[in-house]
Parts: C-alpha cells; structure tokens; sequence
C-alpha cells in the first residue's frame, strides 16, 4: 500500500507512457537537425498518424469495438477547423458555394484545431448515444454506415465543404516540432485515460459486459463518454493533419484510411499504448520502404508493367497474419514495461503486501 | 454511501415471475432476505435458480412480480441501478474481467459505486487480503488458478459494500478440499461485512450447514421452505430434490 502509492513507484508504472512521448519529441529533435527533409517528412506523417492511432486506442482498445466511424470524426475536424483557420480571400477562391457567414469566419490557428476537436465532439455527442447500446457485429455494422452517412454529408454538402472536390488553400502549420508534441501529449493522455476510472470501467465492460453491469458499471454511459473523447482527439488530429497537408478532399476520410488507422492499431494490440505505438512504426516502416520499392520497380525498368497497390497488399496480408497468429496484437492486451523497473517493482509490491 | 452498519436491510421478492417463450422458468416465487442471514436457495438442475438471481439482479427482465431493497423497488431499473441499490453478486460460471488485473477487477466494482479512487484501491487490498489471493494483484485475472478466480469474484462482490450478496454456486468446480474451506470463509461474511447472503449450491450437507434458511425450488414454483432442519424432512423436497440429486 505504501510502497503502491510512493512516488517512485507511481512513477516507475506509469514510465512507459512517458518514456515513449520523450522519445517522440527527442526524436523530432534529432532528425530536424540530422535528416533530410524526406525523413523529416515521414516522421512529421508518423507523429500524426500515431495521434490519430491513439485517439482510435482511447475508444477501440478499451471498449473492444470495432470504430469504423473514427476517420469521420477526423473529416469533420480537419474541415471545422480548416474552414476556421483559413482567410476568407482564400476560401472564396476555393469554395466556391460556400455559405457566405462561413466565409467570413476566421480564427487563430490555435482555436481553430481546438474547435475542431469540439465540433467532432459534439457531432459525436448527438449521435452516438444509441450507437452504444448495440453490441458486437450490429455494432460494428452500425458504425460503419454511420461513417457512410458523414462520408455522403462530406461530398454533398458542398456549402461547406466544397463537396467531393479538393478543399485547398489551407495553411501550412504543422511542423516536425507541432506534430511529434502532438503525439506525445496525446500518448500521454491515452495512457492515463486507460489508467482512470472510466478507462477502467470501460475496459471492464469490454471484458465481461454482464459482469460489468452486475458490478455497477452503466455499459451504455462509459462508452458514451468514452467515445466523445476518442472523437474529439480525432477532430482535433484532423485539424493538425489538414494543415500538414494543406488540401484535401471527404476521399481522405473514408474506409481506406480507416483500415490504415484499424491496421496500425489492430498490429500492434488495441488494448496499450504501446500497442498502438508499435503498429503505427510497422506499418509506417512498411508503407514507406514499400513505396520505395515500388517506385523503384515502376520507374527502373526492371519489370515491364507498373506496379499498383504493393503497399495496401502487403499491410492488408500483414494484418490478417498477425491477426491469425496473435489475435491480441505483437504486444497484447498490457502496457509494455522496461523490464528493470517492471518486474523489480511487482515483485516488491507483492512482497509488501505479503508481510502487512 | 449512507451505510449505518447496524441497520437491518431487507431484500423482498414478491410474486416474481419468468417465461421464456411458455416455458415458466420462475413461477410466483417470493421470499426476503435480511442483512446478517444466510439464505439457501435449492433445486434440482433447471429448477430457476439462476433465473431467479438474473431477475433480482436485473439482468433479465422479470415477467411479472417485484424485488424491493427496504422501500426501493428495483425491478425495471437496469442492472447497474440495481447493483447501486446494494445488491452484489457472483456467477454459475466465473465472469471475470480477464484482461484486467487482480487488483483492478475487485478496484473497479468499488469505483463503480462511486467510492474515491484511493479508496478503492485499499478496499481492493483489504479484500484480496481477506480472501487469501494477497500476492497476486498485478497478474491478469483470466491467468490465475481457478480457485482463485472464484474467490476473486466474491472478492470483487463484496468492494461494492453491498447490503445483499448473491452467489450462484461459488464452490463449482472446486474440489472438497477447496470447497470446505471457501464455505468456511463465507460463513463469517454476513456478520462481519453485514450483507444478506443468498447462496446457491448442490452440496445438501454443506447448505444444511451453512444455511439459517432454505428455500426449495422444482420446475420455478417453491415447493418447501424454512429452516434446514424443517426442510429436509420436508416429504416433497425429498422426492424432489434428493431423490434426483442422490
Ligand atoms: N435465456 C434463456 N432462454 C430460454 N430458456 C432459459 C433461459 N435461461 C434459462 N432457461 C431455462 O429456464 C429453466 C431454469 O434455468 P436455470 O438456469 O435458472 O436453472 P438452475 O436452477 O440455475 O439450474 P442449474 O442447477 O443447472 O444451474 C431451464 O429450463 C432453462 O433451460
Ligand atoms: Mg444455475
């Protein structure tokens, strides 16, 4: 009990989550000053991919459902706050249809990505209560036509979104530094959600939902809420996303980029963190060199067709491999730790209690 | 929680009833229980004994009849209201959360009730304690020995305070060793936590034991019911029950 709560060991349970956020930001560090501006690049492309993983990890991994809905939730961010952060000037340019009291909307950066994050969050407050009750299969079904449903609004709705064609214009903001920090706060905080008491009583109702309930737990309600804050890290790792890349169109938030998302996370094990963290390296390990490769193949000569699709192939046989072989994920349903501080610490803490 | 442990709580079951699709699984069954008693609840296989902790529970709905917890009724709350109620229980088959560790499964029915976390933790400590699964809080709860897990599940029952205690057959699967020793512990908990227990199990010698009330169920209707001894001279119990279960 004392030896629980003593701030060295405190520590030492929770240092995988910061261990891993330092390592991000030490990372962008190191490459901004040594790499070349493609690894910068990627890396940059890897700090919001992890985010948007994590944000998937906050509702998917604890709750055990399957969120096809999530990269909506990233559309509906990266537009709220692309329309927000973007000059009018601009968006008369690039939007052509769009409602006039949106043109003259503008906000610093900074609000803008916030409100983003918001106006996911709110979207997914209004929908998502009768979602919740649905469980398994229904479930994952019902989630997915939910994404089909905001996919459509995104094209259709040109007003606001300059329907299926590219929204552009938008500023560029984030750098190496906005991305990797934005990843770090945001392991940070998926480690401690799954830590808190709502991450445990979702994550009990992941594993027994009648047991959950028999103990207290309101199903319906933790998930809730666990999906709104999932939602609002998506809204807001779409703004980061959308001012990285600067132009994009409802295409980019749909089921391939879900599967990238599920992929990442499903590979590496939706339970942890550290889950998370490795499959979004696999896969962005993968995607990069393969793309290499078949850019090589395609412009060497070395073959005499093109080469399409390598790299969907490869992570999709990826998947079902791990999947069929590991159906946790390389790391598991637990958070990785170092094993010096892991194992010495556990061993202490049973001792402990042994002789109280 | 407003928890005055002297006070004298009283579950009321009343009428309750429960088809599934004709079949009259529970059928006018009524009793109450009080905190500090051991309440036995027999039957032959099929005779609605878990049916009936699902409708306490409100895990299934009830077709008919109420349960009350002192002037509160909790049939058509959901489940989480009525565990809120005070009502605490265990499974026929261990329904743990099996990715969760040891420590957080008992940790979490506690946070549930809406105790603080530190609070919770230490209850969580005092319990595992209590029920001799000390030493193994950091491992995942689907990884312990059977044994174990049955314990842990009372354990985790019990970090609710509850003022009722429902357990669906808490030594199955046990070996005698095992299951002596568990029936042993729990016969200290109505006193010492001041919870009502209502147990189901087969052992007719252990329940007799055990038991300051039994209450015998066949085809869902109660056939007897009253102290063990008034019970098991009870001529319908004895073809019911024993006959079949000998
Ligand atoms: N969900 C259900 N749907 C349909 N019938 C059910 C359902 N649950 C139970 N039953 C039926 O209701 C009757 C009572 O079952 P129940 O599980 O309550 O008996 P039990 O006394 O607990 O038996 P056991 O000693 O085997 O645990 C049985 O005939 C069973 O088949
Ligand atoms: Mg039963």
């Amino acid at each position: 009990m004392s030896l629980l709560q003593s701030p060295l060991s405190r520590m030492a349970k929770h240092s995988t989550a910061w261990i891993l956020a330092a390592v991000l930001v030490v990372g962008a560090f190191v490459l901004n000053m040594a790499a070349s501006g493609v690894i910068v690049d990627i890396y940059t492309y890897f700090c919001i991919n992890l985010m948007l993983v994590l944000g998937l990890q906050i509702f998917m991994g604890n709750s055990g459902i399957l969120n096809w809905t999530y990269v909506g939730f990233v559309g509906i961010g990266a537009y709220a706050s692309s329309i927000l952060s973007t000059s009018p000037a601009v968006k008369e340019m690039a939007v052509a249809n769009m409602y006039p009291s949106l043109v003259e909307l503008q906000t610093p950066i900074i609000p803008a990505l916030i409100i983003g994050g918001l106006v996911a969050a709110a979207v997914a407050a209004a929908i998502a209560w009768p979602l919740m009750r649905l469980s398994n299969a229904v479930g994952v079904i019902t989630l997915f036509a939910t994404l089909i449903v905001i996919h459509v609004l995104m094209t259709q709705w040109d007003n606001v979104t300059n329907g299926p064609r590219t929204f552009f214009g938008v500023e560029y903001y984030t750098t190496i530094f906005i991305a990797a920090g934005a990843a770090a706060v945001t392991l940070v905080a998926a480690y401690y959600f799954r830590e808190s008491s709502l991450g445990l009583r979702v994550r009990a109702s992941r594993d027994d939902r009648f047991a959950a309930m028999a103990c207290g737990v309101s199903v319906v309600g933790v998930r809730y809420y666990t999906f709104i804050l999932s939602s609002f890290v998506a809204g807001l790792g779409g703004g980061i996303w959308a001012h990285y890349i600067t132009s994009f169109s409802p295409k980019s938030f749909y089921m391939a980029e879900a599967f990238v998302l599920i992929t990442m996370l499903v590979i590496g094990g939706a339970g942890s963190i550290s889950g998370a963290t490795i499959g979004a390296v696999i896969v962005t390990v993968m995607r990069e060199s393969l793309r290499q490769i078949e850019g090589f193949l395609n412009n060497s000569g070395v073959i005499d067709f093109q080469v399409y699709g390598l790299t969907e192939l490869t992570v999709a046989i990826l998947m079902i491999i791990i999947l069929i072989w590991r159906p946790e994920g390389i790391v598991g349903g637990q958070e990785l730790r170092l094993p010096f501080v892991g194992s010495k610490h556990r061993s202490a803490e049973s001792a402990d209690e042994a002789s109280s | 929680m407003e928890s005055n442990s002297n006070q004298v709580h009283t579950l009321s079951v009343t009428d309750l009833c429960k088809s599934f699709a004709g079949l009259k699984a529970v059928d006018g069954v009524s009793f109450s229980l009080q905190t500090g008693e051991v309440f036995g609840l027999i039957g032959p296989n099929g005779s609605g004994k878990t049916t009936l902790i699902n409708l306490i529970t409100g895990l299934l709905p009830a077709t008919s009849g109420t349960v009350h917890v002192d002037e509160t009724k909790t049939t058509g709350k959901p489940p989480h209201r009525v565990s809120r109620a005070g009502i605490a229980r265990t499974f026929q088959t261990v329904r743990l959360f099996r990715e969760l560790t040891v420590l957080e499964n008992v940790e979490v029915a506690a946070v549930s009730m809406g105790f603080p976390r530190r609070e919770a933790v230490s209850t969580a400590h005092d319990l595992l304690v209590e029920m001799g699964i000390e030493g193994y809080e950091t491992r995942l709860a689907g990884e312990i020995p059977f044994g174990y897990q049955r314990k842990l599940e009372i354990a985790r029952a019990l970090a609710m305070k509850p003022k009722f205690l429902l357990l669906d057959e808490p030594a199955a699967g046990l070996n005698e060793e095992e299951s002596d020793l568990l029936l042993e512990q729990l016969r200290t908990i109505p006193l010492s936590k001041h919870v009502g227990v209502l147990i189901v199990e087969h052992d007719m010698r252990l329940m007799m034991n055990l038991c300051d009330r039994l209450h015998v169920l066949n085809y869902g209707k109660t056939i007897a019911h009253g102290t063990p001894a008034e019970v098991r001279t009870d001529p319908r119990v004895v073809s019911a029950y024993l006959g079949s279960a000998g």
